[in-house]
């Protein structure tokens, strides 16, 4: 036999097998291939001991749905002053001071400041920048966050708008409280800027500042030597039949009744803005 | 170690004033004042529902509180002020929102039996990214160890339910917070608890908890301009 005879013969041989062997994979596919339906009647049955396993008992309350906070914007704060201490006009003590705060105000209450912003130094210590109860208005200045206790957030703010004799509280951005008011002569004008409200006065035996009375970080630039520095004041009246007017020494008078709706709406604190 | 008295930590007499209360009452009269109030924890006593709830149940739940109060105001806080950036300002803010929940849903629960709501004074450590970390990870700890102390203490279960539900959701904040200071967030195999006088002594360290309120008010005579 030729070589070519040989491995025509040889591939024949494989074919025949190959073809047998499929045929009898074909034939036993019509079976199941070592699958055994599992029988249950045969095979016991595992189950937890019910008595063992009581149902878990219920949160005596629901927690609510967190809520993320919505009021960054709208809001202040102020802190008492808890050290004397000097304000620099930058955060650092080798710039030149702005302003002293005491720890009492000339009425005895806390003395406290509206914090603007705060920022930590190379050598890490935080530094608070606040609104100035000083000469001139307006003035702000840096203190050592130690100086301050802790923040108080108040959600209001008070204009007084002295081209249109009114005053108006704005409570986190919507108005609340809209009055008329008497504001200081031209001699002794109210003065315009930022400012804020920083205590509150009651049950004085003095008509003349009405039933309530309260006290704002502004300062007369005339009456320098006024008792007690000559604080600009939000107060009450003996003489309503004024109002609207430019009739006082500088403080914002109101009539009884809307001071006395004033009082429970506006906390210390609030941010005032003198147009 | 000197022990502590609840005074000295309890500046405000919040914490007292609820212990007192509740020293007061008994559990039928304690159960009223809050069925009174409004509060959801009523159905707490029906027979064979549950295991009663007690007046330790009721300080226990005014601890928590005290905690749930203070995380609450210390993430309020540094959000607020916004001297946070990137992740950390991110944890905060949802953080912030879970622990008001908490305080929300104590409060409603104590009703009128729940302690005042303390004053803080963080001294800046909101204003400052590794400070306010470093702060949160100190704060998260020590309510997991807090809720673990207490948790086998509580007598009704649906209370215990709920405590076990807040404990893991600290202790995954204190995961949290770990991971962003940069420390392991599970260093341990085994978190053992912390007794109150401890977590208390270690509050109080902080001195974040505020003195008296600022006296703003006052029965003076004006000397403003007029």
């Amino acid at each position: 036999m030729t070589p070519g005879r040989r491995r025509l013969a040889v591939a024949a041989v494989l074919l025949v097998a190959a073809a047998a062997a499929a045929a009898f994979l074909l034939l036993r596919g019509d079976e199941p291939v070592a699958v055994e339906k599992p029988v249950a009647a045969q095979k016991p049955v595992v189950r937890p001991p019910q008595a063992a396993l009581p149902s878990a008992p219920k949160p005596a309350f629901a927690i609510p749905q967190p809520k993320l906070l919505q009021d960054r914007d709208s809001v202040s704060r102020w802190s008492p002053v808890l050290r004397r201490t000097a304000a620099f006009r930058s955060p650092d003590v080798r710039t030149p001071v702005v302003g002293k705060l005491e720890t009492q105000t000339p009425e005895e209450t806390t003395n406290l400041v509206l914090v603007l912003d705060s920022t930590t130094t190379p050598s890490g210590e935080v530094w608070a920048k606040v609104r100035l109860p000083v000469l001139p208005n307006n003035t702000v200045g840096w203190i050592p966050r130690r100086a301050l206790g802790g923040y108080t957030v108040v959600a209001t703010h008070l204009v007084i708008d002295r081209a249109r004799l009114r005053a108006t509280l704005y409570s986190r951005g919507r108005s609340v409280f809209n009055a008329p008011v008497g504001i200081g002569e031209s001699q002794w004008p109210t003065p315009g800027g930022k400012f804020y409200i920083r205590n509150k006065l009651t049950q004085y035996a003095n008509p003349f500042y009405g039933p309530l009375a309260f006290g704002t970080s502004a300062r007369s630039a005339v009456l320098t030597d006024w008792p007690a520095g000559g604080f600009v004041g939000i107060h009450g009246t003996n003489q309503p039949d004024l109002i609207p007017g430019r009739i006082s020494h500088g403080c914002v008078r109101m009539r009884n009744g809307d001071i006395l709706r004033l009082a429970p709406i506006m906390p210390i604190g609030t941010p005032l803005t003198v147009l | 170690m000197t022990e502590l008295t609840l005074e000295e930590i309890d500046v405000d007499g919040a914490i007292r004033e609820a212990e007192d209360r509740v020293a007061q009452l008994t559990r039928r009269g304690l159960l009223g004042a809050v069925v009174a109030s409004g509060a959801g924890l009523l159905a707490l006593g029906r027979p064979g529902t549950a295991r009663a709830v007690t007046k330790n149940d009721v300080a226990i739940l005014n601890y928590a509180l005290s905690l749930e109060e203070l995380q609450s105001a210390f993430y309020t806080e540094a959000e607020r002020l916004r001297k946070l950036e990137g992740k950390a300002r991110q944890a905060a803010r949802r953080v912030g929102s879970v622990e008001r929940a908490h305080v929300a849903a104590f409060r409603k629960a104590l009703g009128r039996n729940a302690i005042r709501r303390p004053r803080y004074n963080f001294g800046g450590v909101t204003e400052d990214e590794r400070r306010f970390l470093k702060t949160a990870v100190a704060f998260e700890d020590l309510a997991v160890a807090a809720y673990k102390a207490q948790a086998p203490r509580i007598n009704n279960r649906g209370l215990l339910a709920v405590a076990v539900s807040i404990h893991s959701v600290e202790a995954r904040h204190a995961a949290w917070m770990r991971y962003l200071f940069g420390i392991r967030p599970a260093a341990e195999p085994f978190d053992s608890g912390i007794e109150m006088s401890e977590i208390l002594r270690i509050v109080r360290s902080t001195r974040f908890i505020a003195g008296p309120p600022a006296r703003t008010t006052r029965r003076s005579r004006p000397r403003f301009t007029g």
